[in-house]
């Protein structure tokens, strides 16, 4: 017959038990490699992994984009963007890098509303370290934009367009002052 | 109880002045309608066809009615008629390239209404010269001696930036080149490009935008062609309305036409229809008169209406 | 007001110090105008956890750990843990959830609300009046007999379970075990030193157990005692720490548009706000008292501290969290249905008289 003071007594010896192969595990893993083997451990790392795929992938699908843009064909660029876009619609990288052309060549509501796309769709080119950055280059134009739009819609409160195009504004400002999102 | 019959109303003097106050009632009642209830027309530039024209722009007409409350007709109109018939009063609003509003505004007093936003640039376009990519043709100086077509004579984007821009580089059009053509008929700007890919031409005036819609459509390719240079960004296809249409139908029309989203639909040839995409069009913007000016310095470099020289 | 009550004096310094320390996490690493933020730190340890997928909202936050650790620690010390709960317990798991909703859609727990404040950040505005006018409707519905359930001592010991699972995860964050995820970029990555970060957690977690520190609770005293509540002057120095510091390094930059981390969409900030004080009303403490009672043993803070954390999980997953370019279609159906249930809850949920 188990009687309770047996039965706790088991229970504790089943505690120590338990602890002691816990401990024993754990430690054991710890100097194999079969931690470093599991599959749940490598989340962390096929993560950074996906996201190295990604910068690669962007630059190569990018890459004529970019050469078009270094050797000044800003339209050819756009352009080729436009191919892209067929292929990998709503991509953020085509809206930013669109959104640079359109800056350049002087479309600055256009240009602010590609940024605000790309940055809604990824935050990465508004982030300070990152290796698809565009903070400095967003910020120039938002910056210059800031002052232009404004001063076009103090002259004309009821344009709509100018109303657009600085609620964008503010939005990439929010952006590139930070926050938490 | 006695019948008249109307024959004898008329042979009586007083039935007959009584006939004719009748009359004169009637018409004065539908007149005073007309004046409370008017039509208004809004001319349409013909890009290509008639039907087109109306296919396009027909949808974003009963739209314009639907919203406002008003009562609107499209009038497709050829551009070389377009300044004569506006100044005859058939139509108060006008959707014109950017040229024909600038010859308008400056000529007639046109008022800026909304423009059209479509492709990259949005409510602006640039005109482009492009050679096929195996020419060996790099520069507009290389352009000398070489056959050139251009869009239509007065496409803002296909005719006059590109004829500024050449000027400007030093190649007259009228000497240098060996000869300049401009398609016939309709679909211009698609016949510069076939053109000049299948080698009736050296080189070809083309509007950034068709180049952006041709090479979406897959109808061209970005690597077929290069571009030799590009002009500013300057508007496209505008609405403007005449300076003595009342000021409260303008702003109904303009906050339609703002108001206008791809989920937008209007009632036409009996079914509902998505406005803008019949339209070929992605919005519309409120420009400023000033945004043409750039438009303008082109026009008057090239000594293109309304600052023509002979 | 008794200004010889060293407990007055104990709120207003863990105040102070919390108003201090919020902005200095900031300048130390962590995002813009959140150095604290219960709900923001809530959506990054959620997702460090595997519980969203938005891959810039992943880092499990020491200070979070430290909040409930330094409670545990101050209670524990000074003979104050008592496992206690057993009130309307499912109940409090979903009010965890609703409150990182409210949270979420307005992008700030109570705590950044002040620090955004602090910062010159006019866009609080609404959600301030928001959290004032749903802790008053949440006191008014207390005292038209709204009632979750009497909390008693709770011989089982589950108080002990949320201390324990935070330590296990601050083992976590020691050990980083593969599972743990951290985002390299975006809000996420920007963090003070861990250790600091630790040690300001656990340090003012012990402070805000010894002084019962919460926002909301000081929103709440000033209705029932006026000038006379402590609480009340622990925020106000809150504030003042908060400004001084801002001032101090340049941070405050007051203006309406373009602030770090906020949105124009100024009525759904009042009301993500007005469920946040409701709630916070009903459940006795905004989320950083939730988190501080859950460390003295309360396993009802627990259980809402458990929903906080799954809340921050779906607010993130189902795009329910605001961004600066707005609140979502999501984000609005979710705060409108919290506050269709906190309703529903005040309305039926009634002890008879």
């Amino acid at each position: 017959m188990l009687t309770r003071g047996l039965f706790d007594k088991l229970l504790w010896l089943a505690l120590l038990v338990l602890a002691a192969a816990l401990v024993l595990v754990v430690v054991r893993a710890a100097g194999s490699s079969e931690s470093a083997g599991s599959k749940v451990l490598d989340k962390a790392m096929e993560r950074a992994m996906t996201y190295q795929s990604r910068v690669a992938l962007i630059r190569e699908l990018y890459g004529p984009v970019e050469t078009l843009l270094q050797a000044g064909q800003d339209q050819s660029a756009l352009l080729k963007l436009a191919e892209i876009e067929k292929t990998y619609p709503g991509e953020a990288h085509g809206q930013i890098l669109k959104g640079s052309i359109q800056a350049r060549l002087g479309a600055i509501d256009e240009a602010v509303a590609s940024y605000a796309t790309g940055v809604k769709l990824r935050g990465d080119y508004v982030d300070k370290e990152n290796p698809l950055s565009r903070r400095t280059e967003i910020g120039r134009v938002v910056e210059s934009g800031l002052q232009t739009v404004s001063a076009r819609l103090a002259a004309n409160p009821d344009n709509r367009t100018a109303q657009a195009t600085m609620k964008q504004l503010y939005y990439l400002q929010s952006r590139l002052a930070g926050g938490c999102e | 109880m006695k019948l008249i019959s109307l024959a004898s109303l008329f042979k009586s003097r007083l039935g007959l002045v009584g006939l004719s106050l009748a009359i004169l009632s009637l018409l004065a009642a539908c007149k005073g309608e007309e004046r409370s209830n008017p039509v208004y027309r809004i001319g349409y530039m013909n890009c290509n066809t008639e039907p087109e024209t109306i296919a396009r722009f027909g949808p974003l007409t009963a739209y314009l009615s639907e919203k406002t409350g008003l009562k609107f007709e499209a009038v497709t109109v050829n551009t070389e008629d377009f300044e004569e018939r506006f100044n005859q009063g058939e139509f108060a609003f006008t959707h014109t390239n950017s040229l024909l509003y600038v010859i308008l505004k400056e000529r007639s007093g046109l008022k800026l209404l909304a423009s059209e936003k479509r492709g990259q640039f949005g409510a602006r376009s640039a005109g482009t010269i492009i050679a096929r990519k195996d020419s060996g043709i790099t520069t507009l100086a290389d352009l000398k001696g070489k056959r050139l077509v251009f869009g239509p004579f007065m496409a803002p984007t296909g005719f006059v930036a590109q004829y500024d821009l050449l000027l400007r580089a030093g190649v007259d059009p009228e000497k240098d080149l060996a000869y300049y053509a401009v398609p016939p008929g309709s679909y211009k700007h698609e016949k510069v490009l076939y053109g000049l890919l299948y080698g009736q031409y050296d080189a070809a005036a083309a509007p950034a935008l068709d180049l952006e819609v041709m090479t979406r459509e897959g109808k061209i390719a970005a690597d077929d062609f290069v571009v030799l240079a590009q002009s500013v960004i300057i508007p496209y296809c505008t609405f403007g309305v005449g300076k003595d249409v009342d000021s409260k139908v303008v702003d109904k029309v303009r906050k339609a036409l703002a108001e206008l989203t791809p989920e937008s639909t209007a009632e036409f040839a009996g079914e509902r229809v998505k406005v803008l995409k019949a339209a070929w069009v992605d919005g519309f913007e409120e420009l400023l008169d000033s945004d043409f000016d750039p438009l303008r310095e082109m026009a008057k470099r090239a000594k293109m209406p309304p600052y023509e020289e002979y | 007001m008794n200004w010889r009550d060293k407990h007055l004096w104990l709120v207003v310094i863990t105040g102070f110090l919390a108003g201090v320390l919020g902005v200095l996490l900031a300048v130390w690493g962590n995002p813009e105008n959140s150095g604290i933020c219960v709900s923001c730190f809530m959506e990054t340890s959620a997702g460090a956890l595997g519980l969203h997928n938005n891959e810039r909202m992943e880092y499990l936050r020491p200070e979070l750990l430290g909040f409930v650790l330094g409670a545990f620690a101050s209670a524990a010390l000074l003979r104050e843990f008592k496992s206690r709960g057993g009130s309307a317990p499912l109940a409090r798991v979903f009010a965890g959830v609703l409150l990182i909703v409210g949270c979420a859609v307005f992008i700030g727990c109570p705590i950044k609300l002040v620090l955004r404040l602090a910062a010159g950040d006019l866009t609080v505005i609404t959600g301030l009046l928001g959290l004032v006018a749903g802790v008053g409707l949440g006191l008014r519905g207390l005292a038209h007999g709204l009632q979750l359930g009497r909390t008693q001592q709770d011989p089982s010991g589950s108080g002990w379970l949320v201390p324990g699972l935070f330590f296990l995860l601050l083992v976590f964050y020691f050990v980083r075990p593969g599972f743990l995820l951290q985002s390299p970029y975006g809000g996420a990555a920007q963090h003070a030193p861990g250790l600091v970060a630790l040690g300001v957690g656990l340090l003012l977690g012990f402070l805000a157990q010894r002084s019962r520190f919460c926002i909301t609770g000081g929103v709440r005293d000033s209705f029932l005692f006026g000038l006379r509540a402590p609480l009340l002057w622990g925020v106000i120095a809150f504030v003042g720490g908060a400004l001084l510091v801002s001032l101090l390094t340049g941070r405050f930059q007051p203006g309406f548009y373009g602030q770090p981390g906020a949105h124009t969409d100024l009525l759904w900030s009042g009301l993500g706000m007005l469920l946040v004080g409701w709630i916070s009303a009903l459940i006795g403490g905004c989320p950083f008292r939730q988190l501080v009672k859950s460390g003295e043993g309360d396993s009802d803070a627990g259980l809402v501290v458990i929903g906080m954390l799954l809340g921050g999980g779906i607010v993130q997953s189902w795009g329910i969290a605001a961004t600066s370019s707005g609140v979502s279609l999501a984000g609005k159906v979710a705060v409108l249905s919290g506050l269709m249930l906190v309703v529903v809850a005040t309305l039926f949920l009634r002890e008879e008289a």
